[in-house]
């Protein structure tokens, strides 16, 4: 983690294996460690929640198989008055959709007015009985967050990155 | 009179039961619901306390004010649970702090779900 007091903005770029536990593991710590350069209580957990919920579509969807690398899951969140961006990236089979699908559901969020209206209209879906899929549109909702996703020119990493205004 | 409801401990999760047999069955969630499929043990384990609540036509109060955390995928299995609640009739209150952001978003959000038919009740302490 490296700090620039002056400017107040905080930066932690970890690597981090793929077992799931890690994945509290990182969101905890990171909500302690911005809690520790005095944070408010509601932003530190609400970054903790960004970092979970991407990790654990990372985990999910990427290629943990001999053949992808890396194997593990990077973790990025630059800190900074206002703002926090927080991006995962993780590798995938090149012949995979999920890219594609990312792609569908930023575009589904987006397509409503507010991400609030967004995650309403999700949780009617699951409601009904519809496999839908949260996480992302909690971290547009509850992390006030834009997202994008991106893929290396090699088409091997997936990077998500959520710019929050929390 | 059907069994008294037991608790439940998963992972970071626990879940403790105060039976009030005839009054209402009150579960305190503590802790973090972090598992990669919470349904797979909450899902089973809330039929349970429906069977219960539903055998003695008591409402179920669910506390979650002194939770950590949970993730989207128990927000999922929580949501399912109102719906199983509503199909057996059984009145479910759940309890949060809305001095929490996190709680307040994720729970007031819910309120999607009442229908004014005062089988689901949001109730911020």
């Amino acid at each position: 983690m490296s700090a620039e007091h002056g400017s107040a903005r905080c930066v932690i770029d970890l690597p981090v294996r793929t077992e799931w536990k890690n994945i509290d593991l990182v969101s905890t710590s990171v909500r302690d460690c911005f809690t520790a350069v005095d944070l408010d209580r509601d932003e530190c957990h609400t970054i903790a929640i960004v970092v979970a919920e991407l990790m654990e579509n990372a985990i999910k969807y990427g290629c943990w198989s001999a053949e992808c690398e890396p194997g593990f899951v990077r973790v990025r969140i630059d800190e900074s008055p206002r703002r926090t961006i927080v991006s995962v990236e993780n590798p995938v089979d090149p012949d995979s959709r999920v890219l594609a699908d990312l792609s569908a559901t930023i575009a589904w969020i987006r397509s409503h007015g507010t991400a609030e209206e967004a995650y309403r209209e999700r949780l009617l879906e699951i409601a009904s009985g519809k496999v839908g899929k949260l996480g992302l549109v909690r971290v547009a909702f509850e992390g006030n967050c834009d997202i994008e996703a991106s893929l290396s020119e090699d088409g091997r990493i997936v990077t998500v990155t959520a710019r929050c205004h929390v | 009179m059907g069994e008294l409801c037991s608790n439940l401990t998963s992972g970071e999760l626990a879940i403790e039961v105060e039976d009030l047999a005839d009054e209402r069955i009150v579960c305190r969630w503590r802790g973090r619901s972090v598992e990669r499929d919470p349904a797979q043990v909450l899902g089973p384990y809330f039929e349970q306390l429906l069977e219960a609540a539903h055998d003695r036509c008591v409402p179920l109060e669910m506390r979650f004010d002194s939770l950590g955390h949970f993730n989207s995928s128990t927000i999922a299995a929580l949501i399912r649970f109102i719906q199983s609640a509503r199909g057996r009739g059984v009145r479910l209150v759940l309890f949060y702090d809305a001095r929490l952001k996190w709680q307040r978003l994720s729970f007031e959000a819910l309120r999607v779900l009442d229908k004014d038919d005062n089988l689901f009740q949001l109730v911020s302490v």
